[in-house]
């Protein structure tokens, strides 16, 4: 019993936040136009999602972060691991890079409206940006942090170059690698949703900025709460991801 | 030959920048059509000229710098407490932890609309969005802190005797700095960012981002640029104070309690 009310308790504060928020929308003498009631939040969800609406927003959203992440992290990935390898490009890329990588990505969202206009490309250009600098230097200090004993060890028993890489670099870098890919999305996510409030035409952001501009505020909670939602998946799916990966690693 | 290129050697991460400087100077002079994006960077230091000789420059610097740290401090102060509840008893982890967890994952950013429906879009909301950003990172780093302070510190404390407040500032807390100063860094961080970005919604008021969103309605990239230019070099300062203020001043506790083992 005690252990069935432990687990239990993981839904108390969760349950108490709604419940309030219930009781707050019946009896506090709020409009409720502005604190919508949770049956309200929940029938404009259906709604949204019978008529198509919110599939094609969420759609929209994610592909706009899927082609911006693979691009951004495939980029920041070779552009890390060639730092990590060449003296040269670290030299000559380096600086350039740490001085931009200081940058926030929102605050370049004007910029790149200017230069790209507030169609598509800005959009997948935002994302890019946001996941190709974390990804970058992850890769970059993975690389950089494999044990040189490991290559001392391949080197006496002569280990052919695919499989040093295979068998070795690549299982020793990747930990970092994937943290950063996972820290990446993330933040690609937030800054895809800040673009999207800013200049959409589709997608959950800009779902979001039409129904605040209508006053409509349960349609914005439904976009809250599955902005939220995809952040978490997102996350979530990575870090199980992670662990699968690395369970052939010791724990520590 | 070779002392040149050893003269030159220290040199050789600012070939890129300049390249593309040079490049970007380059496409402003192809037409009135390039010049739109890339203003030429002579626009750019009148632009600049013009923007603090107005005092616009300074206002609007004032205005997020002083937004970002009210919030801040918020932020913090929720979240230490916060924190340290969450770290101190185990009945408030399990009730609280998984809300704070929840609401954790929505992008701050995202919140913006609602809150501005809820509190307007006044000065009010922007301070609660960068508390909000802040209070995040500071909890979660002030809940890690606490709860990993060493069993054997408490046992001592708990052998002299100490009251619970002398426990708390002798044993915890002196405990817990570290990750209070990694809480800190990141707290501001997000402050910084999500200042730039609530300014860069809700338009009414001073700040940076009002100014580069003026900018960009107004197609003025020059100033976009200058916004731009300002945002990461004052986040990189603030950044650059706050971590060498906590190197300072936690340089008595130079080895990790972990590793002296």
């Amino acid at each position: 019993m005690p252990v069935v009310l432990t687990r239990l308790s993981v839904f108390a504060s969760p349950l108490a936040l709604v419940l309030a928020w219930l009781l707050l929308a019946r009896f506090g003498g709020f409009p409720a136009q502005l604190l919508v009631p949770p049956q309200e939040v929940y029938q404009a969800f259906v709604e949204l999602l019978q008529s198509g609406e919110l599939r094609e927003h969420l759609a929209n959203s994610l592909s706009r972060l899927a082609l911006g992440f693979c691009a951004g992290a495939l980029g920041g990935l070779l552009f890390g691991i060639a730092m990590a390898l060449s003296e040269t490009v670290e030299a000559y890329c380096g600086p350039l890079f740490h001085v931009l990588r200081q940058i926030p990505s929102i605050a370049l969202i004007p910029m790149f409206i200017l230069f790209f206009g507030v169609e598509e490309t800005f959009k997948v250009v935002v994302v890019a940006k946001a996941s190709f600098f974390p990804v970058a230097l992850a890769a970059s200090d993975g690389v950089k942090g494999i044990p040189r004993r490991y290559f001392e060890v391949a080197e006496v028993y002569r280990l052919p170059l695919p499989s040093l890489v295979r068998d070795v670099a690549l299982p020793a870098a990747a930990p970092p690698i994937v943290t950063g890919l996972r820290i990446a999305l993330s933040r690609a996510w937030m800054v895809l949703v800040a673009a999207e409030l800013l200049a959409a035409d589709s997608g959950l952001g800009q779902m979001i900025e039409m129904s605040r501009q209508m006053m409509r505020i349960d349609i914005v909670m439904v976009g809250v709460v599955l902005t939220g939602l995809v952040g978490f998946t997102l996350d979530h799916g990575f870090r199980l991801l992670e662990r699968r990966l690395l369970r052939w690693r010791d724990t520590p | 030959m070779t002392a040149l290129k050893r003269l030159l050697r220290p040199w050789r991460g600012l070939l890129l920048p300049v390249l593309l400087l040079g490049a970007w100077e380059l496409a402003s002079r192809q037409g009135a059509s390039q010049a739109y994006a890339f203003v030429p960077l002579a626009r750019i230091g009148d632009g600049l000229l013009e923007l603090l000789a107005s005092g616009e420059l300074w206002l609007s610097v004032a205005a997020s710098l002083q937004r970002t740290c009210l919030g801040l401090l918020a932020g913090v102060c929720g979240g230490f407490a916060f924190g340290a509840l969450m770290a101190s008893s185990p009945l408030a982890e399990r009730l609280l932890g998984p809300l704070y967890h929840a609401l954790r994952q929505v992008p701050i950013l995202g919140l913006i609309p609602l809150l501005a429906l809820w509190f307007g879009s006044g000065e009010f909301t922007k301070v609660l969005i960068v508390s909000l950003a802040a209070f995040y990172p500071m909890a979660l780093n002030a809940f890690e802190g606490f709860r990993n302070v060493e069993t054997r510190y408490r046992e001592v404390g708990r052998l002299y005797g100490l009251t619970p407040l002398q426990r708390f500032t002798q044993v915890n807390l002196p405990g817990a700095l570290p990750s209070l100063s990694t809480g800190l860094l990141q707290a501001l961080a997000f402050a910084w960012v999500s200042s730039v970005g609530c300014e860069l919604f809700l338009s009414t008021g001073l700040g940076l981002g009002n100014l580069m969103m003026n900018a960009e309605t107004g197609s003025r990239m020059e100033v976009v640029v200058i916004g731009v230019l300002c945002v990461g070099l004052l986040g990189y300062a603030m950044n650059l104070l706050f971590s060498r203020v906590s190197q300072r001043l936690l340089r008595w506790r130079a080895p990790r309690p972990g590793d002296s083992r």
